[in-house]
């Protein structure tokens, strides 16, 4: 449904995305993974037909995004990651406005959703909050139930409790065949959802794969508290990944193999045990590191 | 065109755009009140022959005012008439295009099924209406206020709607090139500072070479020689060079912004 075909758009200040090349089927939940700064958004923008590639391209269900980009927009839904609406408009006028720009005629699906992300559309656009802003962003993407959703950040500014909602939306447009492309820095916002994930750093694909062997793969870190300083003393000789160690706590990562972790700390006496939030170079150290080696 | 993009944009600047053509249509009743008793003071041409040549030349009022035309026509369309049309074209070119690049929020216009030239030509159409009706509204309120203010004095309809006439298409040119840096660049405040700046050099230009022989040659360079509201209103120019001179210039530069604006990227 999408392909990126060796997209490469270079800045004038040399940024930008380099070969970009991945392809996303029909129906499928693809998570577009990236620190600050790595090109997400400059390829997202590429797939709405907002810049022009420099070399390669890109293609919705056989249309290039650049030359074909407003008939592609009758098959798309779209977050932008940068939310900023017109001024001078209430919720429920933007959307009106944008509903009426592609002659959308059904609105159920939009009250529905409207109704279960819980606002009010009749507040005026400026004095929405983040969350509220993004809610209104979302239903703009969804309501005209498209066959693809290009979403950039799209839970950004939403509690938990909306986050969870969010999801069930997306997983219900997935049953109906929908094909999703959403971008995030962080991998625990997309493993919920997604099939399969690239990875981007500084505008170069680093790995294409399936959410499974990502999580396989990814690195975390558990800050285990024990009863004793000898007892964090003596993790240290265990098969263990020890990481460091401060009084009785020891830090350990572990990559794949939560088994042997649970196995391991059997022989001890374990007070508590806490995830430690990591940024996306340090879940796939070793790609980044891969990737930084022979550079 | 999008319909649905035009009303919601119309809506949008209506305050706006009442409020400039209500503004200008009472400044010009305000003028056209006050003529009688300029034009019974016995001193007034006596006094204008005092001033100097040069001065009077800048605004178009050598030899006198015989009509009620020629007195607005030099009181109001000469200045503030260029004011007033200015800043609206120029605030509301830059708001149209280029806020909405700077803000991000084309992104959302551009996120429906409509083309880039379609966007543009719809929001071109905007502003034009917005000076259709501030233009419209302000000749009507000339054409009006003279009826009814003014007891038998000669006013020359035709040639006064000719001064509205070449003037609505002289703000058809500068909003054209207001729309085109709008639909050329990404900062709204970059877009209006421009188009601004362009503006006042014409005027200045204008001023300048009217004033003062030596830099007569400027004249000609700028814009504004195009409408001499005092000749039009007397009458003793031939206004269909003009006419099409500005109308084909205006529908040029927006042809060329809603072409550059089409195929540029976007930083959205
Ligand atoms: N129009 C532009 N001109 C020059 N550089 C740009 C332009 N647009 C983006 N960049 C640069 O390209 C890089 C990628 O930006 P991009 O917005 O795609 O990142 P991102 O992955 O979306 O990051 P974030 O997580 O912060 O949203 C950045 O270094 C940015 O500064
Ligand atoms: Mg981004």
């Amino acid at each position: 449904m999408i392909e990126l075909n060796g997209l490469t758009k270079k800045f004038s200040n040399g940024k930008g995305i380099f070969d970009v090349t991945f392809s996303i089927p029909k129906g499928e939940v693809f998570g577009f993974l990236g620190p600050n700064g790595a090109g997400k958004s400059t390829t997202i923008r590429h797939l709405m037909g907002f810049i022009k590639p420099s070399k390669g391209k890109a293609t919705i269900d056989g249309m290039d995004t650049w030359k074909d980009a407003a008939k592609i927009q009758e098959k798309i839904g779209y977050l932008p990651g940068e939310i900023s609406f017109l001024d001078g408009m209430n919720g429920m006028a933007f959307l009106n406005l944008v509903g009426g720009m592609r002659g959308m005629k059904q609105t159920s699906y939009r009250d529905e959703l409207i109704h279960r992300l819980q606002f009010d559309v009749k507040t005026p656009i400026r004095k929405m909050s983040k969350g509220m802003k993004q809610k209104v962003g979302i239903v703009a993407a969804f309501m005209h139930e498209p066959e693809v959703i290009i979403l950039d950040e799209p839970t950004s500014g939403l509690d938990p409790l909306m986050q969870r909602i969010f999801i069930e939306i997306v997983m219900e447009q997935k049953e109906k065949g929908t094909t999703f492309l959403m971008s995030s820095h962080s991998f625990s916002e997309i493993e919920r959802t997604c099939d399969r994930a690239a990875i981007i750093k500084d505008g170069k694909i680093v790995v294409v794969e399936n959410i499974h062997d990502l999580q396989q793969k990814q690195r975390r870190l558990f800050d285990v508290t024990f009863a004793s300083e000898e007892e964090a003393k003596r993790i240290k000789q265990s098969p263990l990944d020890v990481v460091s160690t401060t009084d009785n706590r020891a830090e350990i990562a572990v990559q794949g193999d939560y088994n042997q972790f649970i196995r391991a700390l059997g022989d001890y006496q374990v007070r508590n045990i806490d995830i430690h939030e990591q940024n996306l170079e340090e879940v796939f150290l070793n790609y980044y590191n891969k990737e930084a080696d022979p550079s | 065109m999008n319909m649905t993009l035009y009303a919601k944009m119309l809506k949008v600047h209506a305050k706006s755009i009442s409020s400039y053509a209500i503004g200008s249509a009472l400044y010009l009743l305000l003028i056209i009140g006050i003529y009688p008793s300029i034009a019974d003071a016995p001193g007034l041409n006596d006094l204008m022959e005092s001033m100097p040549e040069s001065f009077l030349a800048a605004f178009g009022m050598e030899g006198g005012f015989q009509h009620v035309s020629d007195f607005i026509a030099g009181e109001y369309y000469g200045l503030l008439y260029v004011v007033i049309l200015s800043i609206f074209c120029l605030m509301t070119a830059s708001q149209l295009m280029a806020r909405h690049i700077d803000r991000g929020s084309m992104a959302y216009i551009l996120a429906t099924p409509n083309s880039r030239k379609k966007i543009a030509i719809t929001q071109a159409i905007v502003l034009i209406t917005g000076l259709l009706i501030i233009g419209i509204t302000t000749a009507l309120a000339g054409v009006i206020g003279t009826e009814v203010l003014i007891e038998d004095k000669p006013f020359e309809a035709m040639t006064f709607l000719n001064v509205n006439l070449v003037g609505i298409l002289l703000f058809y040119v500068i909003s054209g090139y207001s729309f085109l840096f709008s639909s050329l660049l990404n900062d709204e405040r970059q877009a209006l500072g421009l188009s601004g700046l362009l503006t006042i050099v014409f005027y200045g230009m204008d001023l300048i070479g009217k004033m003062s022989d030596k830099f007569d040659w400027m004249v000609h360079l700028s814009l504004f020689s195009t409408f001499r509201p005092v000749e039009i209103a007397r009458g003793t120019v031939d206004v269909w060079p003009m006419i099409t001179f500005l109308f084909l210039l205006g529908t040029v530069l927006y042809g060329v912004a809603i072409l550059v604006f089409s195929k540029r990227d976007l930083p959205l």
